[in-house]
């Protein structure tokens, strides 16, 4: 634990980060990661462009379409047309011969590009009387693939939030409370405890039955990272207290403290630069935490709710019958998109703990 | 090898015993053995009620599923459908309900007698009926039974049937086979109320009446831990029961019907109902031939069906069931505590305006909702009664039929206008946008919901919608009503018109656009008040239908609910099981006591 | 040890108090109660409710039902189930049995594969096997278990070679001691699997860990110098010595199984203590909530409990601590 703690500057500690980004790069299972991660994460935010429909685009007539599959004809891509033929069972059929190109770059519905401009162009559209469902389409034929897209959007930055979070109240909770000792850390540590020994599920399902009605189902979102929060700071917040007691006994921060400084500016300058590297690991460890309580809240229902889409609430889709009796597989990627946002942050975190300290163990 | 010995070195270090515990545990749980009952059985009834179908054989075991947990088995407390069900097969009833030829048929009563002024029925017992325990059923238990239901001590939902006009029944002895009741007015549902009113017996719970604990009789725990208890009067007798696991139902020895050929009903051996998590589960179970009976949702009939031939089974389509899916707007007028508003008063004018309610009507694709959700098993509904309620639904009520356009010009007829992204405002420059709620629990709702917003988006209205735990739904559209519309669905059991009377009559609870109306609001729903408040007094079928078929035309043409679609109805049973009589409403299994099994 | 685990136990007094008060605080923040389903039902007269409202005792202030509660509690009255309509000790019995039985089931599941494997990794260091072994761990534990539940549901449904869902079959009772004893344990197989993979993952990381320090000892080399032989040298010395530190794992093990297993007991229908907590919370039923939750906690200190003993009892070494 102690080998990650450098009496050092703030410029010695952005060297120490160009170098973990570089010998992270230079590991070929570090890079993947974050390749994947980054395929992903830029698919969240150019999600409009990317994805070909809208999350609540429906078509009524193509439900629990199977994905098109996609042909070389005249030149360039085209993607076969199916027919319904039986609506009963969702059975469709392609229609042999019968397809129609994919165009690139071509016009769609219209969004902000990033938020600000505007833009009708979309990475591959069809013509309007068509669709092409690379993932399948769900119970009122809206495109899996497009909500996929879309609902990365709220997957992937619910971890990323609520991990900021959290490791701002457990530094500064943490911090303090290591800090000045006392009766502060007496209490803190009590309740810090008293979270921990709550079975977080538990904690999580209350919290939500409470709060739910106070929030618009558009502020879902907001609730859960607020809830996913508010049980997370506590583990963090006790490691950083045992960092910053030892740290508070080193010489720089007693020579920091004879000069006056205040403790809020100790606790910052001093204190903060040294607990870098750990809360990079620590963060990068637990973010699948979250996107995992995100992805069961609404698996349960009590998350996220439609017609948005987050991986979690597109599984819970998946849970009826009939999706795997008439072999609906396609309805099961956000499982697998769950899954591999998770393998690459456990990777990743396991990577950057060995890059940083070879000695630290789970 | 290496796994073995790594046990050894465990198992050698004494830590065995630890991992014997819950061997041992295993066992003794398999150990609990169903208690074994014994009956006096006592000689077939001198006036038992003869079934007419062709006689079958005695033996086999009718095994179900059942998602919710029954709750008791106390008819004074029973509130939900898995315990009315439960006491179905225990209790039996004055009269009963043939549900093909939807009308009443006797019951523990063999006969009955109405007066001139239609107000007093006498009804003349069955003799030689006895309870399962071989006590006696006699005129008493009757009086017993409308005693426990009238008494303050108890409150209960039965009391609700039985008060007429807010005056109870009067009920007197003649003998001990002879019963009057004196209805206070003239009732038309009389008779099939009373087929709902379970008979207790007087004999084992006279004690527990007197102390004032009846409440707590025939709870959960008595099923659980002695099933002998609770005495039946009807085709089964509780045999056990396992909380969140199964009900065990077996033979009544001393049910009162018997078949043509003198063989003693029910035929079937055991009942047992397994307890699964959902309907999800329920339909598995069946399509795995576990379960001998189950109702199929639209979507999942085809995948089901596929099973049909291995596990021996059928699924009858019943056409459209009694279940109707709706949406209303919040047209309350009145204020919260805190003196604001409940709805925006400026959206408040639109829900209030016919125009606008008929126009959002057009704008539904009900096919689409039928193609999409239902598999295309369903149809599109028009009247506030379903299509399966043949001998009260009214085909002729106004139709409204999938019309962007119409739709649109309904709404600029009616003061509104488009701007040039199309989205649409009032006439004050309100934008026209609300919020649509439903339950988030069932997702044919919540589907549904997700098509309403996409069509009503090519009207130029926006839809919010907010999909919500059903308690949190219930206290906004029963308390604090602050919502713009709702999402929800009624299922009616016998199509009786009264069993409506809460939603139709201004002043009812379940009056959903605007419950519990002082006076009548408009004249429209005056009139529904009247009309229902007629049917109810009348005892001429004819004028009753015509009383109620002008209710549906009302409905129809005001859209307070603004009806979706009816799904079709289907039902899995196996094969082997005989004189199955499906009716257009209500459960397949019916008639319990007539089915009877080709193999054992 | 006896102070120790009179001591351990005390602090759960303070941990009850504090998680029941917690819990009925956010319960009364949701709307509506357990009986607002009944008031959505036609026939039922709204003196009826008042009447049930002042039965189960909902029209008094909040602080005065908590308090009822815990007066009852502390004589071992758990208060009623207003769904079930039971005592809610009675309700609780089985659903604890069923919840422990998967828990302990799953534990040895992932103890009698992950040992070994754990074994094989760190004997073959850094070959194919161990490679293999650590992705698949990797994978195991990134798999988010409900998806697993789901999937295995799918297996089952498809294939027909297990149950789906529940504790035991529909004929149950109409079977012999013998099959009743193989029906149960053809129910745990899949819960019992879907819940020991993500242990098999950390058990195994853990047991290798410990398998290479131990390799590394001085009494392997001194043992390798007298010249014992390599299989008893691995199987003797250095297994008896990496297993050690896991026992006090099994604890632990115990208590985040008993509390993690609710989202799979609810996607596989399993009848546990997990499942009823959930279905309580949707219901509003106060008291089954508040019990259940106790009982999850106290089984939980209690596992923590049994992992300190169970390690004590291993290795001399450690002593029980004589203060706090």
């Amino acid at each position: 634990m102690h080998g990650l703690i450098h009496e050092s500057g703030l410029s010695e500690i952005l060297k120490m980060k160009q170098n973990i980004l570089k010998q992270l790069l230079n590991r070929p299972l570090g890079f993947t990661c974050i390749i994947i991660l980054a395929i992903f994460y830029l698919c969240a935010i150019f999600a409009p462009f990317i994805a070909p429909y809208t999350t609540s685009e429906q078509n009524l007539k193509k439900s629990y379409h199977p994905p098109t599959g996609i042909i070389w004809k005249e030149g360039r891509l085209h993607v076969k047309i199916y027919k319904n033929i039986d609506p009963t069972a969702a059975k469709y059929e392609y229609s042999f011969g019968n397809s129609v190109p994919i165009h690139f770059f071509a016009k769609g519905y219209p969004y902000k590009f990033l938020g600000l401009i505007p833009s009708d162009r979309h990475l591959f559209q069809v013509d309007r009387d068509n669709k092409i469902y690379l993932l399948g389409s769900d119970s009122t034929g809206r495109d899996t693939f497009s909500r996929l897209v879309y609902g990365s959007r709220i997957s992937l930055s619910i971890g990323l939030i609520a991990i900021s979070i959290t490791m701002i109240m457990g530094f500064i909770v943490g911090g303090l409370s290591g800090y000045y000792g006392g009766k502060l850390d007496f209490f803190t540590m009590r309740i810090v405890e008293f979270l921990m020994a709550i079975p977080g599920l538990y904690l999580l399902l209350a919290l939500r039955s409470a709060l739910a009605p106070y929030f618009d189902s558009a502020q879902m979102f907001f609730l859960i990272v607020i809830i996913l929060a508010s049980i997370g700071w506590a583990g963090t917040a006790r490691i950083i207290r045992g960092m910053s007691l030892s740290i508070r006994s080193r010489q720089f921060v007693l020579a920091a403290e004879s000069m006056g400084q205040s403790s809020i500016i100790i606790l910052f300058k001093h204190i903060l630069p040294n607990l870098t590297s750990y809360l990079l690991v620590a963060a990068t460890l637990s973010i699948p935490g979250y996107i995992l309580g995100e992805a069961a809240l609404s698996f349960l229902g009590l998350g996220i709710q439609e017609p948005s889409a987050s991986w979690g609430l597109m599984l819970s889709q998946a849970q009826n019958m009939k999706v795997f009796m008439l072999n609906f597989w396609w309805l099961l990627t956000p499982g697998l998109a769950i899954f591999i946002t998770v393998i690459a942050f456990n990777v990743l975190g396991d990577i950057l703990r060995d890059i940083i300290d070879p000695k630290m163990k789970a | 090898m290496l796994l073995l010995y790594s046990t050894l070195q465990i198992f050698k270090k004494g830590k065995w015993a630890l991992y014997l515990l819950p061997v041992l545990w295993l066992y003794l749980a398999s150990c609990s053995k169903p208690p074994i009952r014994h009956f006096i059985q006592r000689a077939i009834p001198e006036d038992s009620h003869i079934i007419s179908h062709n006689p079958g054989k005695r033996g086999g075991i009718l095994i179900q599923s059942e998602a919710g947990e029954l709750a008791t088995l106390n008819p004074l407390v029973a509130s939900d459908a898995s315990s009315s069900s439960a006491i179905g097969l225990l209790l039996s009833s004055l009269t009963s309900y043939d549900w093909v030829k939807s009308e009443v048929i006797p019951g523990l009563a063999k006969s009955w007698d109405v007066s001139e002024d239609q107000k007093t029925f006498t009804f003349h017992l069955r003799k030689g009926v006895f309870w399962s325990d071989g006590e006696p059923f006699s005129a008493d238990d009757i009086i017993f039974s409308y005693q426990c239901y009238y008494d303050d001590r108890f409150p209960n939902r039965t009391k609700f049937f039985l008060t007429i006009d807010g005056k109870p029944c009067k009920i007197k002895k003649i003998d001990d086979y002879t019963v009057n009741i004196i209805s206070p007015e003239v009732y038309a549902p009389f008779l099939s109320f009373v087929a709902g009113i379970s008979i207790l017996p007087k004999h084992k719970l006279k004690n527990a009446y007197k102390e004032g604990t009846l409440l707590k009789e025939w709870s959960i725990s008595t099923a659980k831990n002695n099933p002998e208890k609770i005495v039946s009067l009807g085709p089964f007798v509780l045999h056990s029961y396992r909380p969140g696991e199964r009900i065990v139902y077996a033979r009544n020895p001393n049910y009162y019907a018997i078949d043509r050929g003198g063989t003693r009903l029910p035929y079937i051996d055991y009942i047992i109902d397994k307890m699964v998590s959902d309907m999800n589960a329920m339909t598995v179970v069946f399509a795995q031939g576990q379960t001998d009976t189950e109702t199929i949702r639209p979507g999942d009939v085809a995948w089901v069906k596929r099973s049909a031939q291995t596990h021996d089974f059928k699924i009858i389509d019943r056409g459209p069931s009694s279940s109707r899916t709706f949406i209303w707007f919040n047209m309350n007028p009145g204020n919260n505590s805190d003196g604001k508003p409940y709805v925006d008063p400026h959206k408040s004018k639109w829900f209030n305006n016919k125009t606008f309610r008929q126009a959002i009507s057009h704008g539904i694709n009900r096919k689409g909702i039928v193609e999409g959700v239902l598999f295309g098993r369903g149809v599109p509904q028009h009247s506030s009664v379903s299509v399966a309620n043949k001998k009260w639904h009214n085909p002729n009520v106004k139709r409204y039929d999938f019309n962007t356009k119409k739709a649109r010009d309904l709404l600029i007829g009616a003061g509104f206008y488009y701007n040039d992204r199309n989205e649409l405002f009032d006439s004050d420059n309100n934008r026209i946008s609300f919020k649509l709620q439903t339950n988030k629990e069932n997702d044919t709702r919540t589907e549904m919901a997700t098509i309403f917003k996409e069509n009503m988006h090519m009207l130029g209205i926006e839809v919010i919608l907010q999909f919500i735990d059903f308690n949190t739904l219930v206290v906004k559209i029963s308390d604090t009503f602050d919502y713009d519309a709702s999402l929800l669905g009624l299922t009616s059991g016998t199509g009786e018109p009264a069993s409506g009377m809460d939603v139709y009559s201004s002043g009812g609870r379940m009056h959903m656009w605007y419950p519990q109306q002082k006076t009548p609001a408009t004249n429209w729903e005056a009139r529904i008040d009247e009309l229902m408040q007629l049917q109810l007094t009348t005892l001429d079928i004819e004028q009753r239908r015509e009383y109620y078929f002008e209710v549906q035309e009302i409905m129809a043409e005001q859209q307070p609910f603004i009806h979706l679609v009816t799904p079709n109805l289907y039902s899995g049973i196996k094969n082997k099981w005989q004189n199955v009589n499906a009716p257009s409403l209500g459960g397949l299994i019916w008639n319990i006591d007539e089915i009877w099994s080709l193999k054992k | 040890m006896i102070p120790f685990i009179f001591r351990r136990l005390f602090t759960l007094v303070p941990l009850l108090f504090g998680i029941t008060l917690l819990v009925f605080f956010l319960m009364s923040l949701a709307p509506g109660d357990f009986l607002t389903p009944i008031k959505q039902q036609r026939d039922i007269s709204e003196e009826y409710i008042i009447e049930l409202e002042k039965q189960f005792g909902l029209d008094k202030p909040l602080y005065q039902q908590y308090f009822l509660w815990l007066k009852s509690v502390l004589t071992l009255d758990f208060g009623y189930s207003w769904t079930y309509k039971v005592p809610v000790t009675e309700l609780l019995g089985n659903r604890i049995l069923a919840t422990f039985l998967l828990s302990f089931t799953s534990i040895t599941f992932a103890w009698v594969i992950a040992i070994p494997m754990g074994v094989l990794a760190a004997i073959y260091q850094n070959s194919i096997f161990d490679r293999l072994s650590a992705s698949l761990a990797y994978a195991a534990l990134s798999i988010p278990e409900f998806f697993l539940a789901i999937v295995a549901i799918y297996v089952a449904a498809q294939t027909g070679w297990f149950p789906i869902g529940g504790f035991t079959s529909i004929d149950y009772e109409f079977m012999s001691k013998s099959s009743r004893l193989i029906d149960i344990v053809s129910h745990l197989i899949l819960p019992t699997i879907v819940i020991g993979i993500g242990s098999i993952a950390s058990i195994m990381r853990i047991m290798r860990a410990n398998f290479i320090d131990a390799i590394r000892a001085e009494f392997v080399i001194t043992a390798r110098a007298k010249g014992v032989q390599e299989g008893i040298i691995m199987f003797k010395h250095v297994l008896r010595n990496a297993i050690n530190p896991l026992i006090s794992s099994f604890g632990f093990a115990l208590s985040a199984l008993l509390s993690g297993s609710l989202l799979v007991e609810i996607v596989m229908n399993y009848p546990g203590l997990g499942q009823l907590i959930y279905q309580s919370l949707l219901r509003e039923d106060q008291f089954v909530v508040l019990a259940a939750i106790m009982m999850s906690c106290t089984l939980l200190v209690i596992g923590n409990l049994i992992a300190d003993i169970i390690l004590a009892w291993s290795d001399p070494r450690i002593r029980f601590e004589r203060d706090t």
